[in-house]
């Protein structure tokens, strides 16, 4: 293995080697005389020292090659210490070169010194210690030189240096000792070998060469050139074997160590222009330095060598071989300061590794010791080993060298990227420190030196060149560093105005609350030792029962509202189907009731005429028709219950419903029925059914005065003694008022409709109520003389009349009965005097005060008549005459118009105290009144003038008269009734001056009388009811010669009357 | 517990033109963020049983997907830190939280759980942007 590559090396080396061997061929010259004398110095001395150093040789071989052993394990620390050695000596020589004369003195003064020494002191480790105690000296004194050079150093580098000569100088010997014997080996080894690994170059190079030594020195030399090659060869190799070791001890990654050198190499030579100018001075000071060391270290080496050859010469042998050395460092001396600035160049190129710088001059000192040999003739071997003694230092040197550098790579890259990033880190931080502090590059370069030892201590021996190298390296990348972040730094001060930065919320990025012992344990274990089974129990076989039972419908209808009898209905069964067709006609109960209403009064009027034709004389007959004056008479059925002991009071006839009749009753003289004892009764009589009253009204208050309603007999108005007014609606339905049974028969008492008691107090009459009249408001109808017609019209148009009402203090009310749309069963909320369910109420319209407006200011004088009735003009109702209790009549309108003649007086006298108790118009139209007068007096008025056309004065013999009406079927007939029950008929065309006929009645008073006929009828039925004190109602038809009306009675009448005038 | 971080970085800058604000459709979106993490942890922790020895390796695969899948998102010039942590499921309780000191403007954060019965995983996203 080590042979071949050996030879593979000197491949290479041989063609390099040619050229030095030219250049050094060239420079060999001048120093030819120089090297003479020391030669010749040296020869001397060496033969002293060889003989020392064979003993000394023999003595320590069996200790170095224990030794050697040991050094594959620590060769590095060695390696290190030897490259320290190396440096050492290189500044030494440097120093030692400029006072080269002085220490050539000294040295001889040494040697000498030394070989007295040696002369007494025969044991050579007293002589070793001798010579490293010289070798102390030198190398303090080349300290303090070096110290003063170097002020560039630091202190610490300083006691490194220290440090590390010390370890050097302890190591020095061992070293050179170990080195001895390897070369030895070598040698040895190479004899053998040499021959067969000749090899043209070099033979060829050395023929010339062979004239001028023997064959002998010739194979010696050959052998010492291959010895050389081998030398270096072998450094080639242990730098591979190293390279190879260090990869199988570490097994790491890295590339070879050759290659990690010369990138790094690389990278420095273009790294350094770029590096500050002061370094590169430094730089090269140093290596100039380091040319000046080498030398230095050269001679201190020869010096030590020419001990050993003192002492060798002393023993007898060896001389040459010191002289050969002699001459060679004499070479040396003058060729180093000749190469020195090729060298400079190279090691600028190479670095400043010394190693390369080296080589060369090995090489030349190689080629030296050609000529040399060609003037000594000793023993070739030894000098071989002396000068491999010293080759092999600087093969070491270089070993050391480049192990170091394998080192400081090794360190470099072994802990990898990490190491670099931290180191650049911290150089960053330092830049940052040097710029803040404003450091000179020295201090830099010092700290940096600093950091790689204290991060390296396991070398402890590092380069100063390699530090020297990192510190270029890092100072370019801090510069790159500083510039990149003094970018960075504009770039965050001019971003930082821009944004702002804050500290966010602390956001919660889980949170799971711990589980607590027993779940977690549900959750692992809970399901282990469970098993799930299933049962089926013949779930799907179900049975289903309908519980319910079916429904049975049936079809069935109603009707709303339920008019027919038949209102609901419907097939019996569901199975019976058929729908009952047979539908009952469709009946109209309410027309159907109000048909049988009206068929059954027209029924029973009937069956009441027919009764009355067919019994009435018998009837009256029997009652002995007493009076002479009437043809017939029935009386009304007034033997009722409720109608015994009351007296009748007033009688009244419709003027529309002749037959109509009312009869109103007063209190009994003795009570009888109890419910009805208190109360006012008014009969309401069908003539031709006189068994028994249509209907009883019942009132409260006592009745002074009523009246029907104008149009058709349906309303009946009261005036009572209290001052109010009430009225009946006859059309009400019985259901509304009290049913009493009284022998077997029902009878129905109608309470008032409406009443103005308690309610209008405002408007009502404060006096008792003398008069009442209904007054229609439809002037023309009332001047038409078809009354059946006017009647109907009547109907038609509702209730348009007014109701007047006069009390004894002479206020007029005037009313108007409204028929209201709704009824209200409950009773009516603001009609207080309406019944409820009652239609019509009573509205007052308007106020006369006739006292103030009839009377002239000169009756009114004497003192205020008390108007006793009213009676309105049949063709003008705005009219109407009031009698007084002065024997006047007093002519008045509703609208306060102006009339005349005011007062209708009597013909003589002016105003007596005569009442007028009854007024009467003429129902034929003409404007005509009679006044009757209690004196006994009868006038006829007429509308224009103040007097009567005629006045009877004796006619009742004194009598007052009580009642007093013109016949209805003849216009120049008229009924007076006087106080004394009596009756006169007076026919104007038959007799003008006294009653035609006089009937007395003396079983009963008659208290009122009132004529009745119809005058649209021509059977002349004429007949006059009277009411008698004992509550008889008697009716008597007169004669028929007053009843029959006569051919142009109207115009005689009036002939009679123009002439009365 | 096993813990890893992965880093990617956007465009940089070129000059003194700094753009403050992302374009809307590169802004971080807590959202979309925390979709496309939910989806790779339950793509990839569906079936997984905690396991003390490949966690760290899934911690740290995991932290590269989502910073790839983040990456592919389109969140320019955003400087994404992705945190996994896997823990185990063992009834323990567990808080954790962030607090960050940046442009809240700019900067977000996603964060998503992911449990199953042996483990579970935390992912925080921060986006920060680079200006």
């Amino acid at each position: 293995m080590e042979t071949e590559k050996k030879r593979t090396k000197e491949d290479t080396w041989t063609s390099e080697e040619l050229k030095k061997h030219l250049r050094v061929s060239q420079s060999d010259s001048w120093s030819e005389d120089k090297k003479q004398k020391e030669k010749k110095l040296q020869r001397e001395r060496e033969t002293h020292d060889m003989v020392d150093y064979k003993g000394y040789m023999h003595k320590d071989q069996d200790k170095e090659r224990g030794k050697t052993k040991e050094r594959t394990g620590g060769q590095e620390r060695y390696k290190s210490s030897e490259r320290d050695r190396d440096r050492i000596r290189e500044r030494e020589r440097g120093k030692d070169h400029h006072r080269e004369p002085e220490r050539e003195k000294l040295k001889e003064k040494i040697q000498e010194k030394d070989a007295e020494k040696e002369k007494h002191i025969k044991t050579k480790d007293k002589e070793k210690e001798s010579d490293k105690e010289g070798d102390r000296k030198y190398r303090r004194d080349d300290r303090k030189q070096i110290l003063i050079q170097n002020n560039l150093r630091t202190h610490r580098e300083k006691d490194k240096e220290q440090h590390r000569r010390r370890e050097s100088k302890d190591q020095l010997e061992q070293a050179n000792i170990r080195d001895e014997a390897r070369e030895r080996r070598h040698t040895e080894k190479k004899t053998k070998e040499g021959k067969k690994s000749e090899r043209k170059n070099s033979l060829s190079e050395f023929l010339t060469v062979k004239d001028e030594g023997g064959r002998h020195r010739h194979k010696s030399h050959r052998d010492q050139e291959l010895n050389k090659d081998r030398e270096r060869s072998r450094w080639d190799k242990r730098e591979h074997e190293h390279s190879v070791s260090r990869k199988n001890e570490k097994s790491s990654k890295e590339g070879s160590h050759e290659l990690f050198v010369i990138h790094g190499e690389e990278k420095y030579v273009s790294k350094r222009p770029k590096e500050g100018f002061s370094i590169e001075d430094q730089e090269r000071q140093m290596s100039e330095d380091n040319e000046k060391r080498q030398k230095g270290e050269k001679e201190i080496k020869k010096r030590d060598l020419k001990d050993r050859e003192h002492k060798k010469q002393q023993k007898g042998s060896r001389e040459e071989e010191t002289i050969h050395l002699y001459e060679r460092t004499a070479e040396d001396k003058g060729k180093n300061i000749e190469k020195e600035k090729k060298e400079d160049a190279k090691q600028r190129q190479h670095q400043g590794e010394h190693e390369s710088t080296w080589k060369p001059m090995q090489r030349q000192k190689s080629e030296e010791e050609l000529e040399v040999i060609d003037n000594c003739l000793t023993n070739y071997e030894d000098d071989f080993e002396d000068y491999e003694d010293d080759f092999d230092d600087d093969d070491n040197e270089d070993d050391n060298n480049n192990e170091d550098g394998d080192s400081e790579e090794k360190l470099r890259e072994i802990p990898g990227s990490k190491k670099s990033e931290i180191e650049e880190i911290q150089r960053a931080i330092n830049a940052e420190n040097e710029r803040l502090n404003t450091l000179l590059p020295k201090q830099i370069q010092k700290e940096h030196k600093k950091e790689p030892k204290m991060e390296r201590q396991d070398s402890p021996a590092r380069g100063s060149f390699c530090g020297m190298f990192m510190d270029f390296e890092t100072a370019n990348q801090r510069q790159s560093n500083r510039n990149m972040a003094s970018k960075q730094k504009k770039r965050s001060s001019e971003l930082l105005r821009l944004i702002d930065l804050d500290f966010s919320v602390s956001f919660s990025l889980l949170d799971l609350p711990p589980v607590n012992e027993y779940d977690m344990y549900i959750r692992n274990f809970g399901k282990t030792n469970t098993k799930q089974a299933y049962v089926q129990c013949n779930e799907d076989n179900l049975e289903r029962d309908i519980q319910t039972d079916e429904i049975e419908t049936l079809e069935k209808w109603t009707q709303h509202p339920g008019d027919s009898v038949l209102v609901s209905g419907g097939p019996r069964r569901s199975n019976d189907v058929s729908v009952d067709t047979a539908v009952t006609p469709k009946i109209d109960s309410q027309r159907l009731t109000n048909f049988l209403r009206s068929a059954c009064q027209v029924i029973a009027v009937l069956l009441e005429e027919d009764r009355v034709a067919t019994q009435p004389r018998w009837n009256l007959r029997s009652r002995q028709t007493s009076l002479s004056i009437s043809d017939s008479c029935f009386q009304l059925n007034t033997n009722l219950p409720f109608l015994h002991g009351r007296k009748v009071s007033c009688l009244h006839i419709s003027q529309v419903q002749r037959q109509a009749l009312l009869s109103v009753h007063g209190l009994p003289e003795k009570p009888g029925a109890v419910q009805l004892d208190r109360k006012y009764i008014i009969c309401v009589w069908n003539v031709w059914q006189p068994s028994s009253p249509q209907k009883v009204l019942v009132s409260e208050a006592e009745v002074s005065c009523c009246c029907f309603s104008p149009s058709k007999a349906t309303l009946v108005f009261a005036g009572t003694k209290d001052g109010s007014l009430v009225m009946w609606d006859l059309r009400e339905n019985s259901r509304m008022h009290q049913c009493v049974k009284l022998n077997e028969t029902d009878w129905i008492f109608r309470a008032p409709t409406f009443s103005t008691d308690g309610v209008l107090s405002s408007l009502n009459h404060t006096y008792p109520v003398l008069a009442i009249e209904a007054v229609s408001t439809s002037v023309y109808k009332e001047q038409s003389y078809g009354l059946s017609h006017l009647s109907f019209q009547e109907e038609m148009s509702g209730l348009s009349f007014h109701i007047a009402s006069m009390d004894e203090n002479g206020t007029l009310n005037l009313w108007v009965a409204v028929e209201l749309q709704k009824v209200d069963l409950a009773g009516s909320q603001n009609d207080l005097g309406l019944i409820p369910g009652g239609k019509v109420k009573l509205v007052h319209s308007s106020s006369v005060q006739l006292n103030s407006s009839l009377f002239p200011k000169d009756i009114l004088y004497l003192r205020t008549p008390q108007t006793l009735n009213i009676k309105f003009l049949p063709s003008n109702p705005n009219h109407f005459i009031v009698g007084t209790d002065i024997g006047m009549v007093s002519h008045g309108t509703r609208h306060d118009l102006r009339v005349s003649p005011k007062l209708f007086k009597p013909q003589q006298g002016g105003p007596r105290s005569i009442s007028v108790n009854a007024v009467d118009f003429s129902p034929f139209g003409k404007p005509v009144f009679l006044v009757g007068c209690s004196d006994g007096s009868i006038r006829l008025h007429q509308m224009t003038s103040e007097h009567p056309l005629i006045q009877w004065n004796d006619s009742t013999n004194g009598q007052p008269v009580i009642a007093l009406q013109w016949a209805l079927t003849r216009p120049a007939v008229f009924f007076v009734l006087d106080a004394s029950s009596t009756v006169y008929i007076w026919d104007l065309l038959e007799n003008d001056l006294c009653p035609v006929a006089k009937q007395s009645i003396q079983s009963d008073k008659v208290t009122t009388m009132v004529v009745l006929g119809e005058p649209e009828k021509t059977n002349g039925l004429l007949g006059i009811a009277l009411a008698k004190q004992s509550g008889i109602i008697d009716i008597q038809y007169v004669k028929k010669k007053w009843a029959l009306p006569q051919s142009e009675e109207s115009e005689k009448l009036q002939l009679l009357l123009q002439q009365s005038l | 517990m096993a813990l890893a971080t992965g880093e990617s970085e956007g465009l940089p800058s070129s000059g003194n033109t700094y753009s403050l604000r992302p374009a809307f459709q590169h802004k971080f979106r807590s959202s979309t963020v925390k979709e496309c993490i939910h989806a790779i942890l339950k793509e990839t922790l569906a079936n997984v049983q905690y396991n003390p020895e490949e966690t760290p390796q899934l911690t740290q695969s995991l932290s590269e997907t989502i910073k790839d899948g983040l990456k592919e998102k389109g969140f320019h010039r955003y400087k994404m830190v992705v945190q996994v942590v896997i823990g185990e499921q063992r009834g323990e309780g567990v808080n954790m939280a962030a607090r960050c000191f940046w442009d809240a403007d700019t900067d977000n954060y996603a964060q998503d759980v992911f449990m199953n019965d042996s483990l579970f995983c935390v992912v925080a996203a921060f986006g920060c942007f680079y200006y």
